[in-house]
């Protein structure tokens, strides 16, 4: 059985992702070095965001099953006798 | 503002789009005891796929305004509105708290409404009364918000061919059709339409916004760096910390909607539910993302608007696409076309799960206990007509000093949140504190923003409100005394394990 709540790290890096998806350590008004056109910050504040759609992503898939395997195994019994 | 490339041929197109969704309707609908079961109309039979799960979440959390409203914002915020795709995305991050468990007690004791498990856990009349009241006033207040977006945008489309009153009174005609004649089914069943047409419909737009600006991101930039560098530096503190508090506030506020919370019930199973949660996770990106990188391009197309003007951004911008090519012209119609139906799929969701919450919480509970299924979905149809009506003539007459009042909605829906996201876990949460918690946080958010001040710091009134009204429940909690055999009782209810304990 796995529960996301039960995890204190995933929370960790839930708070930490949502913490530095704003630029607030980095100097207010600096707009460069440009990166392909884009300043440096923004794209790091995209890259974050991208990491926390991967990282939720990722633990939705992995680190929840509470009454999935009985429900597939139900599942699977109506399928067979149906 | 009159789009230049509707009229007839828009006209043509909403209605084709007005037919398929009734047709749809009738289909999800046909030959399921929809009438005789609240399961069944307002759940689906609790037996979404995730094919349809996902693309409900995904339209029913994505309205209209995602484009409408966010592409002017990051006209005005410039880069800072970069915060839409992470606020998007938090979302579910709050389901993974309380989803996970939440589904399986909901299979079990058979839960409706959000309010099914309120009462169920905290056995309190006042707590579920309240709690009724913020979650109906704030989904209220959004699906009249939806209304008024319908009219704006169908009257703009149809080049006020259909005028704005007979554009939202139509749109309601259809919507009402389809969801009586297919409950949540053809709600779910249609987003799946309307969520692909709105992504069909941002990409399109955004390939004309390139088109226009030549091609190409690079100078954009730099454009916006020499004209508005407030636009594209790093933002002040103040704006980080609001950055960080819309996170919160969008997060917590759209995964305690009810009709959010109906969606995590309605999935046919654990698999379907977090299969659909993995693929919501990277629709930020792909769509807030690609509106934002719109709104900035607006920028450099047309600079130097007001706030009043820039909320017409996406209409000028349309309307100069349209007029490059007729491919183009066609791709705005079915882009505006996408428009509304985001709007009609947000509207739809809401109206079913208000439509629930009074037949099933204040009918089924309070005025009529002994009702039949089959009664109380005949009392939440028409509860959702006279709602709906009631709404536009609120929407049609507002009252004059106190439409502030009509504003508010995340800011009380907000503050049911330590009721799933406490009460799932912790057994000494008890309903007095949680009582107090969610009638102080809704107060402080609610004065704050009737008094015109919308933060803190930085920080949104509702979760000020919200901060407040997890430490009532937390202080509280924690001095009042508490019986082992409390603790048993709540620990049987909120288990994972089957232990007989039905509502």
């Amino acid at each position: 059985m796995k529960e996301p709540i039960q995890k204190k790290w995933i929370w960790v890096g839930f708070v930490l992702l949502i913490l530095f998806n704003a630029p607030w350590y980095l100097p207010e008004g600096m707009i460069e070095p440009y990166i392909l056109g884009i300043p440096l910050w923004a794209l790091i504040s995209v890259g974050l965001s991208l990491i926390l759609c991967a990282y939720l992503s990722w633990l939705c898939m992995t680190q929840w099953n509470l009454i999935e395997d009985e429900e597939e195994e139900e599942f699977e019994k109506e399928r067979r006798q149906s | 503002m009159e789009l230049q490339f509707g009229g007839t041929d828009a006209l043509i197109i909403l209605g084709a789009y007005a037919v398929l969704m009734i047709v749809i309707g009738w289909i999800a609908g046909r030959g399921k005891k929809l009438g005789k079961s609240v399961g069944e109309y307002y759940l689906a039979g609790r037996n979404l796929g995730f094919i349809t799960l996902f693309f409900t979440l995904y339209a029913t959390q994505y309205s209209g305004n995602t484009i409408v409203g966010y592409a002017p914002t990051a006209y005005r915020e410039g880069f800072s509105w970069l915060q839409s795709i992470p606020f998007m995305t938090a979302i579910i991050g709050v389901y993974l708290i309380f989803a996970p468990r939440l589904y399986v007690i909901a299979k079990r004791a058979k839960f409706i409404t959000p309010t099914d498990w309120i009462s169920y856990r905290f056995e309190s009349k006042r707590v579920t009364i309240v709690a009724i009241l913020l979650m109906l006033w704030g989904l209220g207040n959004y699906l009249l918000e939806q209304l008024v977006a319908i009219g704006h945008a169908v009257s703009g489309l149809t080049a006020g061919a259909i005028p704005y009153g007979y554009a939202v009174i139509g749109f309601i005609v259809v919507m009402l059709i389809y969801e009586w004649l297919g409950g949540m089914r053809a709600v779910a069943v249609t987003d799946v339409l309307q969520g692909i047409i709105l992504l069909i419909g941002i990409v399109v737009v955004l390939i004309g916004a390139l088109a226009l600006a030549g091609g190409s991101l690079s100078g954009v930039s730099e454009t916006i760096a020499s004209t508005e560098p407030q636009k594209i530096g790093v933002p002040d503190l103040q704006t980080n910390i609001n950055w960080i508090s819309m996170i919160l506030l969008a997060g917590i506020g759209a995964a305690v909607y009810p009709h959010a919370v109906q969606r995590i019930y309605s999935a046919r199973s654990e698999r379907t539910l977090k299969r659909s949660f993995a693929r919501m996770a990277w629709m930020p990106p792909i769509t807030t993302g690609l509106v934002f990188v719109v709104g900035i391009i607006c920028i450099v197309l047309y600079p130097g608007m007001d706030t009043g003007q820039s909320e017409q951004v996406i209409g000028i911008l349309a309307n100069d696409i349209a007029a490059m090519h007729p491919f183009y012209y066609w791709m705005m119609i079915i882009f505006f076309g996408g428009i509304v139906g985001a709007i009609v799929s947000t509207a739809d969701s809401v109206l079913l799960s208000f439509s629930s919450m009074v037949s099933h919480d204040i009918y089924g509970k309070y005025i009529n206990p002994n009702a039949t299924d089959e009664r109380k979905v005949k009392v939440g149809k028409f509860v959702g007509i006279i709602v709906v009506f009631l709404l536009l003539w609120i929407a049609w007459n507002p009252p004059g000093t106190l439409y502030q009042i009509f504003v508010l909605k995340f800011e009380l829906l907000i503050q049911v949140a330590p009721c799933f996201l406490l009460g799932l876990y912790w057994k000494r949460l008890r309903a007095t504190p949680v009582f107090w918690g969610m009638v102080i946080g809704a107060t402080i958010a609610g004065v704050m923003t009737l008094t015109g001040n919308n933060t803190l710091y930085g920080i949104h009134g509702g979760i000020v409100g919200l901060i407040a009204n997890f430490a009532v429940c937390v202080i509280g909690s924690l001095l009042m005394p508490v019986s082992e055999d409390y603790k048993k009782h709540i620990h049987s209810k909120t288990s994972l394990h089957d232990n007989g304990v039905q509502m």
